[in-house]
């Protein structure tokens, strides 16, 4: 198998049926803000630990955190309400239940949401199957009850998981998983009952990993619009998927949301752009184009 | 404690208060940006006794066997020579000092303590040494003796007890807020989650979280980072930019923590002088100490 553990058919990307987006666009665009909560004092699981610096808390690292939904989640959203963004926000459900407004605000503004789990602090890896079981449904049941929309699709909380996660995700009827990051399309992954899809995320336009290390905003948007540029570039062939991840506490410093805005009016510029979120991306691929992928990569593989 | 799923913060040191939804602060003035700058005055030990607990990089370098020369020099390379050029600046631009001092420092280098007033300084605490964190591993008893330590060699060194507090590396157990507030602290700078002070909670009288820019920090651009220090000014002058503007709705709050050791150094102090000049020549600045800044906060609270 190509890629473990038998999730995925090899389908190079130079030999595939083509995608065509709707109104013909080029590339869908999704932008994904990280609304999240990192616990003060978290369970350390015995594998990964939150706060690795100091014993719990670790105020510094919490409140450099907290500081995204304190201030700087509400100047992102100028930002994206200056470019009428519709997002699919990576949501630690537990948000919901904390910070009211921060809900509210995402709401009003018509955001899809793909679950993060619950907080940043708890990871899936250690979970049992029904653990897990529970999990769906405790994410399901949260998002209706705060949105009254039907979650579709996770990241795992802090890109965590288990070898179990795409069969339970399906179970539990979601239908997209983007922690693969293994395609610049929709990518139909294996699963007992069901359909699940990859779509595509991002760890390298995405301004944790880069923030962490000494790149600043200038060379976020460099990268952004010489990723735009390419994918522009080849999806006039077949539509290709274009995610941009952020994370207010980051992105909403007073001397990085430029930095945003000059991304997005760069991007927003062009024709060929659906602006869309994870939840319709897999919608449309799974209703126009799974079955043709699926049959497509079983000849591939002979 | 894992959080209980419920309304607002999980724990009990401060109300969850989103930024848009408050009302709006006025400083002095009308100004639109408070600018308060701490400069940190960190002792490393020799030999940290064997319980205390550090941050792997405190110091500046990576930890190497003992006797570790170099980690021990770096930082005093600040005491004895960076910090008069940070002082310079900050005189230069007309900014009072807001000056953090370990324990260590006011009892072993009386000389800079008095330096530090005699430039107008205002001290405020910050724990015993760099090498001793304040953690949860500490008891309630220990960290208490700790704290008032802390406060016992700045009242001694300088002839009045401290108004203000920054725990060595930011360092907090789940009880430091109230412990602090019981021993005379009256405003805090641990917490960087905010562009405005705000109120904390305790049963032992009022205190204060004066919020630091994180990602301003000079430790953790240059050194943890490796910003470069040309991009180091720029970040500040694009973050003092946003606060200004964001600042003529809302009072905003630009509080700079700095290390003499990394920012003093001859090639860097230039990069300081400069974002500096940038913010203090517009209209509408008020530079301030970390004790005036939330003097005037308590007396003139953001209104509805």
């Amino acid at each position: 198998m190509p890629l473990p553990p038998d999730r995925v058919d090899y389908s190079p990307i130079i030999d595939r049926p083509p995608i065509k987006w709707p109104n013909g666009a080029r590339v869908a665009l999704w932008i994904a803000p990280n609304v999240e909560h990192y616990e003060y004092e978290p369970e350390f699981d015995g594998h990964r630990d939150p706060w690795p610096r100091t014993p719990y808390p670790d105020v510094q690292a919490y409140s450099y955190r907290d500081y995204g939904n304190r201030v700087g989640f509400w100047r992102m959203l100028e930002v994206l309400d200056k470019h009428n963004i519709r997002c699919c926000v990576s949501l630690n459900m537990a948000v919901l239940e904390h910070f009211p407004e921060v809900g509210e605000a995402m709401m009003q503004r018509d955001y899809d949401f793909m679950s993060h789990g619950i907080y940043n602090t708890r990871y899936l890896n250690t979970y049992t199957e029904e653990q897990e079981r529970e999990f769906y449904r405790d994410t399901i049941d949260t998002l209706k009850r705060h949105t009254g929309k039907q979650l579709k699709g996770m990241l795992g909380p802090a890109i965590s998981g288990t070898e179990r996660t795409p069969d339970l995700m399906a179970e539990a009827g979601l239908i997209y998983h983007t922690d693969w990051m293994h395609d610049d399309q929709p990518v139909p992954i294996k699963v007992k009952s069901g359909k699940l899809v990859s779509v595509p995320y991002s760890i390298e336009l995405n301004d944790a990993p880069l923030f962490r290390q000494h790149y600043e905003g200038d060379y976020f948007a460099e990268i952004c619009k010489a990723q735009f540029d390419q994918l522009y570039q080849e999806g006039a062939e077949s539509g290709r998927v274009m995610c941009i991840a952020l994370h207010p506490y980051l992105t909403g410093q007073p001397h990085r949301a430029k930095y945003l805005d000059e991304i997005l009016g760069y991007i927003m510029s062009h024709d060929g752009v659906w602006q869309t979120t994870a939840d319709d991306i897999a919608d449309y691929y799974i209703a126009n184009y799974y079955d043709q992928a699926v049959d497509h990569a079983s000849r591939i593989n002979g | 404690m894992p959080a209980e799923r419920r309304f607002g913060m999980d724990h009990e040191h401060y109300d969850w208060s989103p930024i848009s939804k408050r009302g709006i602060l006025r400083w002095p003035d009308n100004a639109r940006v408070a600018v308060c700058v701490i400069v940190d005055l960190d002792h490393p030990e020799w030999q940290p006794p064997e319980d205390s607990f550090t941050t792997p990089f405190a110091g500046g370098l990576s930890a190497r066997s003992f006797p570790d020369y170099a980690r021990l020099g770096h930082r005093e390379y600040g005491h004895r020579v960076g910090i008069f050029r940070v002082l310079d600046v900050l005189e230069k631009h007309g900014i009072k000092p807001t000056v953090a001092i370990d324990a260590m420092t006011a009892e072993n280098y009386p000389y800079l303590v008095q330096h530090c007033l005699d430039r107008g300084a205002e001290i405020i605490g910050h724990g015993v040494a760099l090498t001793r964190m304040i953690t949860s591993n500490m008891t309630e008893e220990a960290e208490r003796a700790y704290i008032a330590q802390s406060v016992d060699a700045l009242t001694s060194a300088t002839g009045s007890a401290p108004a203000g507090w920054l725990g060595p590396e930011y360092g907090e157990s789940s009880r430091t807020p109230q412990l602090l507030s019981q021993a005379g602290i009256r405003y805090v700078c641990d917490w960087v989650n905010d562009e405005q002070p705000y109120p904390l909670k305790s049963p032992h009288g009022e205190i204060f979280a004066l919020p630091v820019m994180s990602e301003l920090d000079d430790v953790v651009a240059l050194w943890d980072r490796r910003v470069n220090i040309g991009r180091y000014q720029q970040l500040i002058e694009d973050g003092f930019d946003v606060l200004y503007q964001d600042g003529q709705q809302n009072g905003r709050l630009l509080a700079l923590n700095l290390h003499p050791w990394l920012i003093g150094q001859p090639f860097r102090i230039g990069y300081l002088d400069r974002a500096l000049s940038h913010i203090m020549r517009r209209e509408g600045v008020w530079a301030a100490s970390g004790s005036e800044i939330v003097d005037w906060y308590r007396n003139n609270p953001p209104t509805a």
